[in-house]
């Protein structure tokens, strides 16, 4: 009930902000708070006018500065003007090793020693001797590519898309000693979203803020099936010891639903420096055609940059706080392959490894970033950027799930 | 039903209220009219030109730039606008076209004239026009980008009692492309002037009087000019600058009469 609502609420918002943004967005004001802000526009002016300054609003242009775009790990972090484009290119590589139960990394023996479920046992208990899950992932590796664009619709709204490729790479370690890998590869969630102006003010004693709003929504391209061969329990007499099993939920490509992320963002910069804040929820419709859903979350990044080299080079830290919900319903077959190839063996055959718990899927995490932004010559009227930023977990609770050791981000943005 | 029918008038009301409320001006024929004419003088020392280092599409703008705010020769402003207040109908608007002379652009506004003021904006060598202008609510301003290279149209309002600049449009202009943008007369209700820049191009400023009617009048390299064609009657006469600020004085204006009012600022 609660979950149709907010599918109907979305998809209202999303309908009304498309029919604003595209028909009433081009004579409307230009920032949506303009005229709201009215009193609070001309109280700083009068402040101003007291220094022999000027107040400046609605301007969201941002200088060609190396740092006028946020660190490259964010996205929907700056808007575009009336009739230009970006386009895009991401790189991000994640690395997670080991598990982590609560803040408390464990040995790969402990970790493939908890009790699975189907056992009796509380969740993440020590399970019986001999009674621990099946295999045990050791570490997993993802690659994304990520193309983006953006095109400027009109003084309010930037339009945005972004279509991810993935590579997943998760090693494994079975109880009888033997290491096996499962991959998966493909074309993620294609998401599609729009950026809207707020307000913007700015002066030479305040410095510029801006402030937008992101919407944006997902559609399920991403394979929620991937497939891969696995070594056969030994309990199973499986000819040629191999199993082709749909692969569990950390491998899959997309969440299968339609995904929305509303969120704020805002930017400030003075000087050499700049800074800004970002909060984007994700929110789940429904359950998928194999009756789960991922779990909601959000993430709330803030990060600060300074401009090393006039117009060329800039340096940026970022704090990113990530939460995410364990997910809702299964797949009934994943974590259970034993069930799926033979239904006469015994239900109560423990869940062969963690990753097909569901249930265990919740998180948070608190990253830090630094990075670099490089703004290149204009060349052929295309300002373009190269930028890289890395960080690590200075945080993480997790359910018995891999903990992530690293991130970096590598990206290139033309603005035409 | 009802809900349904109070909507469509609500939104009815919204869209036939006239946008420029408050700017109307009618043309009809002037009989007797006067003339008002004079100087506009500066006295000290006006301020440097501004140069930039040009960062973008150089091999049109050069790579240094000045901007001249304050043009002053022998003590006489060029560039002033003078502008007759209150004055609600009278002459049609005269087309004419002003271009910068000094320095290294060559863009130009053209006022076609007639009911409206029908300004042209020919922006050329990485300039719109000379530094000073004039506009009005609710024209189609039409911009023209001569050059072989991209500029970012942002245009503000000055606002009349509070030093506030506020976004009315931006707008990419790509090479040798045009664009038309209204000023609506609901966003300039409050305002003094516009604003034109680019926001590539720091060193292009330039800033219109929002003006009422067509009785104005952009002081010349003697600081003169001449106001004619004014229907006898009681006004206010402005001086106007956007960095020496402004000056205003009534006149009475009599049939066939001609009126001498100089204005004077100092740094």
């Amino acid at each position: 009930m609660v979950t149709t609502m907010r599918y109907t609420f979305t998809r209202t918002m999303v309908t009304g902000l498309l029919v604003f943004g595209l028909l009433g967005g081009q004579g409307a004001n230009a920032a949506l708070l303009d005229g709201l802000m009215d009193g609070v526009e001309e109280t700083l002016a009068e402040r101003l006018a007291d220094r022999n300054e000027r107040l400046t609003t609605g301007n969201f242009y941002t200088d060609a500065r190396p740092n006028a775009h946020g660190p490259i790990g964010m996205m929907g972090d700056h808007t575009h003007e009336a009739g230009e484009v970006m386009f895009s290119y991401r790189l991000m590589h994640m690395w997670m090793q080991g598990t982590r139960l609560g803040t408390n990394s464990l040995t790969n023996a402990e970790a493939i020693n908890l009790a699975p479920m189907n056992t009796g046992l509380p969740p993440n208990a020590p399970a019986p001797l001999g009674f621990g899950y099946l295999a045990q992932p050791e570490s997993m590796r993802m690659i994304m590519h990520m193309f983006g664009f953006m095109y400027g619709l009109n003084d309010t709204v930037t339009l945005m898309a972004m279509v991810p490729y993935t590579h997943l790479n998760m090693n494994h370690f079975t109880r009888d000693g033997r290491k096996f890998i499962t991959k998966s590869e493909g074309i993620g969630d294609i998401r599609f979203g729009s950026l809207w102006r707020l307000w913007a003010v700015e002066a030479p004693s305040i410095g510029a803020h801006r402030f937008h709003a992101n919407f944006a929504f997902s559609v399920p391209t991403g394979d929620i099936e991937p497939r891969d061969t696995i070594p056969v329990p030994e309990q199973l007499n499986q000819p040629g010891n191999i199993l082709d099993v749909r692969l569990p939920y950390p491998m899959h490509l997309g969440s299968g639903t339609f995904d929305f992320y509303p969120g704020i963002t805002y930017g400030g910069e003075m000087g050499r420096a700049s800074w800004g804040f970002q909060t984007i929820g994700t929110l789940r419709a429904g359950k998928n055609t194999n009756d789960f859903s991922k779990g909601d979350a959000y993430v709330v990044n803030i990060h600060g940059a300074y401009e090393l080299i006039q117009r060329r080079l800039s340096g940026s830290v970022r704090f990113s706080w990530n939460h995410w919900e364990a997910y809702n319903g299964r797949d009934p077959r994943i974590g259970h392959p034993v069930n799926a190839v033979n239904q006469n063996f015994p239900r109560i055959l423990p869940a062969p490894v963690q990753t097909g718990r569901p249930e265990l899927l919740g998180g948070q995490r608190l990253d830090i970033f630094g990075g670099v932004n490089l703004l290149l010559p204009e060349f052929m009227g295309f300002e373009t950027r190269l930028a890289v930023e890395g960080g690590v977990p200075i945080y993480q609770y997790l359910d018995g799930q891999l903990e992530t050791d690293s991130i970096v981000t590598f990206g290139w943005q033309a603005v035409y | 039903m009802w809900n349904h029918a109070v909507v469509t008038g609500v939104v009815a009301l919204v869209l036939l209220t006239p946008a420029g409320a408050g700017f109307a001006y009618e043309v009809v024929e002037v009989r007797h009219g006067g003339a008002v004419a004079g100087h506009v003088s500066f006295a000290g020392v006006p301020p440097s030109p501004r140069q930039f280092t040009v960062h973008k599409g150089t091999e049109v703008c050069g790579t240094e730039r000045a901007l001249k705010k304050v043009d002053v020769r022998d003590g006489m402003v060029r560039g002033a606008v003078i502008a007759l207040e209150g004055v609600e109908r009278g002459k049609p608007f005269a087309a004419h076209r002003d271009r910068e002379h000094a320095g290294r652009g060559r863009g130009a506004f053209h006022y076609a004239g007639g009911d409206e003021l029908n300004l042209n904006v020919h922006l050329d060598t990485c300039s719109f026009g000379p530094f000073t202008g004039v506009v009005t609510a609710d024209d189609a301003v039409q911009f023209a980008n001569h050059d072989a290279i991209r500029h970012t149209l942002h245009t503000y309002t000055l606002q009349q009692n509070t030093a506030m600049l506020k976004t009315v449009h931006t707008r990419i202009l790509g090479a040798d492309s045009r664009t038309e943008q209204v000023f609506p007369g609901t966003r300039l209700r409050h305002a003094q002037a516009v604003v034109l820049t680019c926001d590539r191009h720091d060193f292009m400023e330039n800033w219109l009087y929002l003006a009422r009617n067509p009785y104005y009048a952009v002081s010349d390299a003697a600081g003169h000019f001449r106001i004619d064609g004014i229907p006898p009657g009681d006004y206010r006469l402005v001086a106007w600058h956007p960095v020496l600020g402004m000056r205003e004085t009534p006149v009475t204006v009599a049939p066939h009469g001609s009126l001498a009012v100089d204005f004077a600022f100092a740094d």
